[in-house]
């Protein structure tokens, strides 16, 4: 195997969502002193760019793109130590939570993955966090954006709580506040101050991305 | 209580029908569930802010009126208690008593037949050592406190196992589903179900059944409509079936209906048990959308709104506005059924459903029967986890009338492969299990296996 048949199969491998072959494929690469910020170039960028249009096209679920982003994090993860100091670089920070009373966490998990498959630094507190936890985080991690979701029509209300505790704690201005779940609406998110609003996990990520970038 | 387990399906594809059971029940102010006719079941939640207590006064008293209003002669209430109810020491006894009182004034004052069924939340932390004991006695407390206060139906959607689903779902993981469903689920039920069980037999009460909400109807919200594409529509339709031996489980420790609303999976334990169920369609469009509003009509017994909140609409609250829907979706079912025209009116439901979606097409009362044929012809959870689904993958990728999408056939190809692998090496499943414990937040196997 040469360079490009290499990287192409580790980028495959990405596309096929096929775990086993990504990792032996880039222990390969590595053996064959290929440089690490071109397996991430070259196969897992494209890997990824590629399965997003196949989600476009509705040839692939959701789903799979997330096990894509997974593949793409866990070749990383292979490749960190060979990076020789140049860090992978994340293009910002989210923390993001389930609001107090609502143990609805699967939604905040697929916005929570999607948002690290886009080079996002997540910090994820979980389900039921209550507004301290939020202010907390935000002291202690200092992100750009504040992400919250509530199932529950009974407890959307605590998303308000978190902005008005946000800002007496003097954070407001520090960092966009996005919100999202099936109790939600855009028209709530504007009520209660939050800088936007996600209809869905893609719809998010997108507006974070524009936040950030 | 013995447990026994299901070993022939009670009722074939023609007599799976709304309204008739095999087993029908009595309860609560003489009320009749699967004698020959459909029961609405409302359901309700209190405004965001308001006190509960007030709340709870005035939907009851409102639906009650309403009923009398429309000259209904029968109906069920349903109170779901809230994570945060749950949370206030007494206030599911106080919330239960003051709706009965309302319930049995009506009962006495318009001869009104009425059944009360109360669903407890499942508040246990799963992250918690012992899968959150403390939390567990509370629940059980509370059965017995809402039983002793006046319900006369117990149910709960359990959540055990839904810790490695979450998971499992947004991979679309059949391995981890599997795991979470057959194994985790099943586990969990079984010792839940137990204690339920003892507290309805000792309180003279009906143990009503459980609902796989947290895994199927989790799978069906992601699903979403047909131009989604978060998961397969026919991952949804396999959870959904795989959901049936998990539920049933309830039954088999001594439950006997009706089952709770939002268990789609109830045509199959009505079709295996035999007993009432309950279940909800187009005219819960007012909780969450679904692709199976009609179908799943064809075999209800109770019919229900799934759950609306206490507001104010131009037609009255929103709890006695539904009730009004319903009373009119089963008057056209019991109107059918007494005048010969039942089959006919369930031929319509299952026609104008059934190849929407995959979803749909498995609730289909023939497709239910083969898959409850496989179901009960096997010995263990497990194995009538894993035989359903691949039958209904087998039976989905057969039918050439559903137009399946190249990924969901993609996807359900993929499925069928591992559900044989599986289902060749079921004892490998807990050594599958521990490779997720590292993977899953919160998830502590051996507190399944232990409890």
């Amino acid at each position: 195997m040469d360079k490009t048949d290499i990287l192409n199969s580790i980028r495959d491998s990405i596309v096929n969502l096929d775990f086993e072959k990504s990792k032996e494929f880039t222990k390969i690469a590595l053996q064959n002193k290929i440089d690490p910020q071109e397996i991430i170039l070259k196969s897992i960028a494209e890997g990824m760019e590629i399965v997003g249009r196949k989600f476009e096209a509705s040839e692939y679920f959701l789903s799979e793109l997330i096990v894509a982003g997974e593949i793409g994090k866990e070749i990383t993860q292979i490749l960190e130590p060979y990076l020789k100091g140049s860090e992978i670089k994340k293009i910002g920070k989210v923390v993001i939570g389930t609001v107090s009373g609502d143990l609805h966490d699967i939604g905040k998990n697929i916005v929570s993955m999607m948002l690290e498959a886009s080079e996002f630094k997540v910090v994820d507190l979980g389900a039921d966090v209550p507004v301290q936890s939020f202010i907390e985080a935000v002291k202690n991690e200092k992100p750009q954006i504040v992400a919250m979701s509530a199932l529950l029509t009974v407890t959307m209300v605590e998303m308000k709580n978190v902005i008005e505790a946000l800002k007496q704690a003097g954070l407001r201005d520090q960092v966009k506040v996005i919100i999202g779940g099936a109790a939600v609406t855009e028209e709530f998110s504007k009520s209660i101050g939050a800088d936007g609003y996600g209809a869905n996990a893609v719809q998010g990520v997108r507006l974070c991305k524009g936040w950030i970038t | 209580m013995i447990f026994m387990r299901f070993k022939e399906v009670a009722l074939s594809p023609d007599s799976l029908i709304f309204g008739t059971a095999k087993y029908p029940l009595k309860y609560g102010y003489d009320l009749e569930v699967g004698r020959g006719y459909v029961v609405p079941e409302i359901k309700y939640f209190p405004r965001i802010g308001k006190d509960v207590r007030d709340e709870y006064r005035s939907i009851t008293e409102s639906v009650l009126k309403r009923a009398v209003d429309l000259d209904m002669r029968r109906l069920q209430l349903e109170t779901e208690l809230t994570y945060l109810e749950m949370g206030v020491q007494n206030l599911p006894g106080e919330i239960t008593q003051l709706q009965k009182s309302i319930i049995e004034r009506y009962a006495r004052e318009y001869g009104l037949n009425v059944g009360f069924r109360v669903t407890v939340a499942d508040i246990r932390d799963f992250g918690k050592p012992k899968h959150d004991e403390s939390n567990y006695m509370r629940m059980m407390e509370t059965f017995e406190s809402v039983a002793s206060n006046g319900a006369d139906v117990l149910s709960i959607e359990s959540e055990g196992g839904k810790e490695l689903f979450n998971y499992a779902i947004i991979r679309q993981d059949v391995s981890g589903i599997v795991a979470s469903i057959g194994q985790l689920a099943a586990l969990d039920m079984g010792r839940l179900w137990r204690d339920i069980v003892k507290i309805a037999n000792n309180k003279h009460v009906i143990a009503g059944g459980d609902s796989a909400c947290a895994f199927a109807n989790t799978a069906m919200r992601l699903a979403g409509g047909k131009r989604d594409n978060v998961i397969a529509h026919s991952l949804a339709a396999l959870v959904r079936v795989m959901s049936a031996s998990r539920s049933l489980i309830a039954y088999e420790e001594g439950a006997v209906g009706p089952g709770k609303d939002c268990a789609y999976e109830n045509v199959f334990i009505k079709a295996i048990t035999g007993y009432p169920m309950s279940m909800e369609g187009k005219s819960a469009a007012v909780a969450h959308s679904s692709l199976v509003g009609n179908i799943i009509a064809a075999a209800c017994d109770l019919w229900s709104n799934e759950q609306t909140e206490n507001v104010k609409l131009f037609g009255g609250y929103g709890p006695e506005v539904f009730l009004e829907m319903l009373h009119y979706d089963t008057k056209v079912m019991n109107t059918a059924l007494e005048t010969g025209k039942g089959k006919e009116l369930k031929s319509l439901f299952i026609d104008s459903d059934k190849y929407v979606d995959p979803q749909s097409y498995v609730l289909a009362p023939e497709v239910v029967y083969t898959i409850c044929k496989t179901i009960v012809k096997e010995g263990d959870v497990l194995s009538r986890t894993v035989a359903s689904a691949s039958e209904a993958a087998a039976m989905l990728l057969s039918d050439s009338k559903l137009a399946l999408a190249k990924n969901e056939i993609r996807f359900l190809e993929a499925a069928r492969i591992k559900l044989e692998e599986i289902y060749k090496n079921t004892s490998k499943v807990q050594e599958l299990l521990l490779s997720y414990e590292p993977k899953v937040s919160k998830l502590r196997i051996r507190d399944y296996f232990d409890s």
